[in-house]
């Protein structure tokens, strides 16, 4: 992604996943997303910045975050990158509601909803750095 | 508007839980310990009305998770009542919404408590 419309960064804390999301639902409005499916779209990077704080860092504050995100062509192309420990999404168990209710497990579900928002999210790395790529469809500016 | 903050009214057998704010990973140990502490006090059946509830992340959706079937080994249940299109939203795209009973109005969620049954959710 060259020369991003909004580029934030900012350390590894969850007291800030409120100013992301804030964020990332303005641009998301600005991309022409509904109000509802903006907050879904904040929503989904929430949760990938959480999994960034809580696994990548393992929740240590001092870890550096990077949000990028643009909107290209009719597509809202949002980026997390950190230099923390690569997590494989692969690693983390399908939803079953029911199991995860009788066994009182919670990992996993914000992966889950990430999923369902977001028209794809994928992980990779570059320059050193895990990338977790979500995108979503805008109207055709 | 702080980031989180819950209140609790006891009405008779049920307790009314308010949480004002949002739910997430920042704010969730707030909202997992007034669960724990409702548990703890014996109060098991529990309405979350979440018309002040601007939006829940998983982290909020796992303290549910995490608390609900002890809740219902004890006879009790956890019901929400009148959230915001974006929270049940959210509640719906995990299924919640076939796990939890959830209702329009305080009301209707409050007098479900009253028979076993219970009116059907909304």
């Amino acid at each position: 992604m060259s020369a991003p419309l909004v580029r934030l960064s900012f350390p590894s804390q969850t007291r800030l996943l409120g100013l992301v999301r804030g964020v990332v639902g303005e641009v998301a409005s600005q991309a022409g997303l509904e109000p509802e499916a903006a907050e879904q779209v904040a929503l989904a990077v929430e949760e990938a910045a959480t999994n960034v704080i809580e696994h990548a860092y393992g929740g240590a504050p001092d870890g550096l975050v990077e949000l990028q995100a643009d909107i290209q062509g009719s597509e809202l192309v949002i980026e997390l990158l950190d230099r923390g420990r690569q997590v494989d999404p692969r690693s983390v168990p399908s939803v079953d509601l029911d199991r995860y209710q009788r066994e009182r497990r919670r990992g996993g579900l914000g992966l889950h909803l990430m999923a369902r928002i977001m028209d794809s999210v994928s992980f990779s790395r570059r320059e050193g750095c895990n990338v977790c790529r979500l995108t979503r469809r805008v109207a055709q500016r | 508007m702080s980031e989180l903050t819950v209140e609790t009214r006891d009405l008779e057998q049920v307790t009314l839980l308010y949480p004002r704010g949002f739910i997430n990973a920042h704010t969730v140990r707030l909202f997992e310990g007034e669960l724990r502490r409702l548990v703890e006090q014996g109060r098991f059946q529990i309405v979350l009305n979440c018309a002040d509830l601007a939006y829940i992340a998983s982290a909020g959706l796992g303290a549910i998770l995490g608390s609900i079937e002890e809740i219902r080994e004890r006879g009790g249940d956890l019901r929400l009542s009148e959230l915001n299109p974006t929270v049940l939203g959210i509640f719906e795209m995990l299924g919640f919404d076939r796990l939890y009973r959830i209702y329009a109005s305080e009301w209707e969620a409050v007098s479900s408590f009253a028979s076993p049954e219970g009116p059907g959710p909304a």
